[in-house]
């Protein structure tokens, strides 16, 4: 009951916020300082749980899979909306879901989390299970260094009360096994999930984690409760203990291959005997792409794929996972990604020419792309005008015309073509 | 590896898969385009730890990396302290970026209080843990205005008498009103974005002393407009965004 006044005055700020487009965080803000009990109350109701989803690339897929594959068994999910990742996002989440005297329906919590705010949020969400992805060199204007984010994420797996989840491919994250039976803890336990090594070997510039300079590779080979066998335009073929599945991938390549083999290493830890690899799998065959990672959207009679990008690994490991050069591309990039040095450590091979370069950084963009020989159409900084030129080009023979985008113009582009009142969720 | 005809340019690289943590990469692609449109043949020679140090080098490029990068090259790096020494004597331009400049300089002072000692071609010292320092800068430098992004928590202490890169109208550089230090045709700087493809100017400036050493000419021509072109739209763009404010969090 000491929960009504605070929920009534957060929904009731939501609503404001809303109507006026925008202002997520506010509510949930205020609900924390009317009751800082309230997430704890709200969160301690999960039978099976939260999961915390962490790393540099695949938070939303990877929790969007998950929570899809739970569901494939019957559970009732709460998760927070794709990228917003940031606590009082949550607790605006939480606000949405509970009823007025605080109480949620709901079996498990999966919440993908910023590495920034891990640790502080395990103290009031209190994770049982935290499933870590990678990491790769990620807004280091942010970050500084790239062993910072991987120690804030090695610090908070420690915390979890049962399992940790980790990534035996990545320099950093396969050590978690290591440091917690140095530390003697009994609990949480920990699995690994992984690419075949032939996989890795083959791919055109592997999986682009971050090298680790401060610790040796372990010598000691490491199992994977789920590994990747192989992926092409359609699906990935995953080990999980024993068994093979085949499952439909919302987006391809590589590395959402990977993310589906975590998703399910964590589904099966947390669900125990309960899992069921078919229950799994099928799940996965009904799945939408998150915003933006390989989503199809429609562009008067044609198709648009949007590609996103946020650094260095998701734009080459995407370009990577295209099948051919596309044949009509625009580029979109903007302030929105500020330090823009690492373009010059992306191979662009994938790309024959860019049709029209858009956004404040259009001309660093195509700058990088002079000094590889790749030829541009039109710069045109205006996304709007962008957006027009691209319309005007005839009909691709393929169907659909390839936007890589930054997350910022992905949000823009959307709502020019007529995306934008979705609200952010699947 | 190299073949050497009289026009070939030999760029060495010190330790890439360490320090190009802030895509110094494409301080060696500048200059390799800039180089091979003018009708110069380039290699590139990478040094990494435990190699034999290449010889004869035209310039010499280190990078920025994080202090874990710059505790593994150390030991392979005052091995090799004295050839490079040697080469910065020759008058062989070295083009030196962040942790990278830093070892080639007096020292590093570290956030813990501890004192790195550094190779001695560059006329500073650096000191480490001060308050960080991100966004666009803006110098004025002797080959003009520089632009760039700069991302450090280091502050460059210039021995006496020393000259700095230039003068920052933006943004934060060495920590006192100037950015960067030159020694003889040597540069060492805090700024990426990458630096060079944005500064066409800084880049003739490192090759014309290259070339010079060895009584070649070279004159930017026809193939490096578009180069041109778009590195000054882009710097056009750079300082009308310079106030940009990026989130830290």
């Amino acid at each position: 009951m000491r929960y009504i006044a605070p929920v009534l005055v957060g929904r009731a700020v939501r609503a404001a916020t809303r109507a006026r487009g925008g202002g997520s965080a506010l509510p949930g803000y205020i609900v924390n300082k009317m009751a800082p009990g309230f997430i704890k109350n709200v969160v301690a109701q999960f039978e099976y749980g939260i999961v915390f989803v962490l790393g540099s690339n695949g938070k939303s897929t990877t929790t969007h899979m998950l929570t899809e594959v739970l569901r494939g068994h019957g559970l009732t999910v709460f998760t927070n909306p794709s990228g917003a990742n940031l606590p009082q996002g949550i607790s605006s989440a939480l606000l949405s879901e509970v009823g007025v005297t605080g109480k949620l329906k709901a079996d498990i919590g999966i919440l993908e989390v910023d590495e920034a705010f891990a640790l502080e949020l395990s103290k009031t969400l209190l994770p049982s299970t935290i499933l870590m992805l990678n990491v790769q060199v990620d807004q280091l204007y942010r970050f500084f260094e790239t062993e910072v984010v991987a120690d804030m994420m090695l610090d908070t797996a420690a915390v979890a009360t049962q399992h940790v989840i980790s990534n035996r491919d990545d320099a950093y994250l396969s050590k978690i096994g290591e440091i917690l039976s140095k530390k003697g803890s009994v609990v949480p336990d920990v699995t690994y999930f992984g690419a075949a090594p032939k996989l890795v070997a083959d791919s055109a510039h592997g999986l682009f984690n971050a090298a680790n300079h401060r610790e040796e590779a372990s010598t000691a080979p490491i199992d994977a409760l789920a590994e990747l066998e192989s992926w092409d335009s359609t699906g990935a073929r995953i080990r999980v203990g024993g068994e093979l599945a085949d499952v439909v991938l919302p987006a391809k390549g590589l590395h959402y291959g990977i993310d589906a083999a975590a998703a399910l290493a964590t589904a099966a830890q947390v669900l125990g005997t309960e899992f069921d690899l078919a229950k799994a799998s099928a799940a996965f065959s009904s799945m939408t792409p998150a915003y933006g990672r390989g989503e199809l959207l429609d562009f008067g009679n044609e198709k648009v794929e949007f590609v996103m990008f946020k650094n260095a690994a998701s734009l080459q490991l995407n370009l990577d996972a295209l099948p051919a050069a596309p044949e009509q591309v625009m580029v979109a990039i903007d302030e929105g990604t500020p330090d823009v040095s690492w373009l010059y450590d992306i191979d662009f091979a994938q790309l024959d020419h860019v049709d029209v370069l858009t956004g404040a950084k259009a001309w660093q963009f195509a700058l990088r792309l002079e000094h590889e020989g790749i030829p541009v159409g039109t710069i045109e900084p205006d996304l709007k005008k962008a957006i027009e030129l691209m319309r005007a080009l005839p009909a691709p023979t393929t169907g659909h015309k390839t936007w890589v985008v930054n997350y910022e113009q992905m949000m823009l582009a959307r709502k020019i073509i007529g995306y934008g009142d979705m609200e952010v969720s699947f | 590896m190299s073949s050497s005809s009289a026009h070939s340019v030999s760029i060495l690289e010190l330790y890439p898969e360490h320090l190009e943590a802030s895509g110094e990469r494409g301080n060696v692609t500048a200059l390799r385009a800039r180089l091979e449109r003018a009708g110069h043949q380039v290699d590139v020679v990478q040094h990494t730890i435990g190699r034999r140090l290449p010889k004869d080098p035209d310039i010499v490029v280190i990078g920025n990396g994080p202090v874990s990068a710059v505790r593994a090259v150390y030991a392979d790096l005052m091995e090799n302290a004295q050839a490079l020494r040697s080469l910065a004597d020759d008058g062989v331009p070295f083009f030196a970026v962040g942790a990278g400049a830093e070892l080639l300089g007096g020292g590093i002072t570290l956030a813990d209080g501890t004192v790195l000692a550094g190779v001695g071609i560059f006329p500073f010292s650096a000191r480490r843990g001060v308050p960080r320092q991100v966004g666009y800068i803006v110098v004025e430098s002797a080959q003009g205005t520089v632009v760039g992004f700069e991302d450090n928590a280091s502050e460059w202490n210039l021995d006496s008498g020393a000259v700095p890169l230039g003068v920052v109208t933006s943004g934060g550089g060495n920590g006192n009103g100037r950015e960067g230090v030159i020694a003889g045709s040597s540069i060492a700087t805090q700024t990426k974005g990458p630096i060079l493809p944005l500064n066409p100017s800084l880049s003739d400036a490192v090759i014309r002393a290259a070339l010079e050493r060895r009584d070649v000419a070279y004159a930017p021509s026809a193939a490096h407009a578009e180069l041109d072109r778009l590195a000054a739209k882009s710097r056009e763009v750079i300082v009308a965004n310079v106030k940009s404010v990026f989130t830290t969090i």
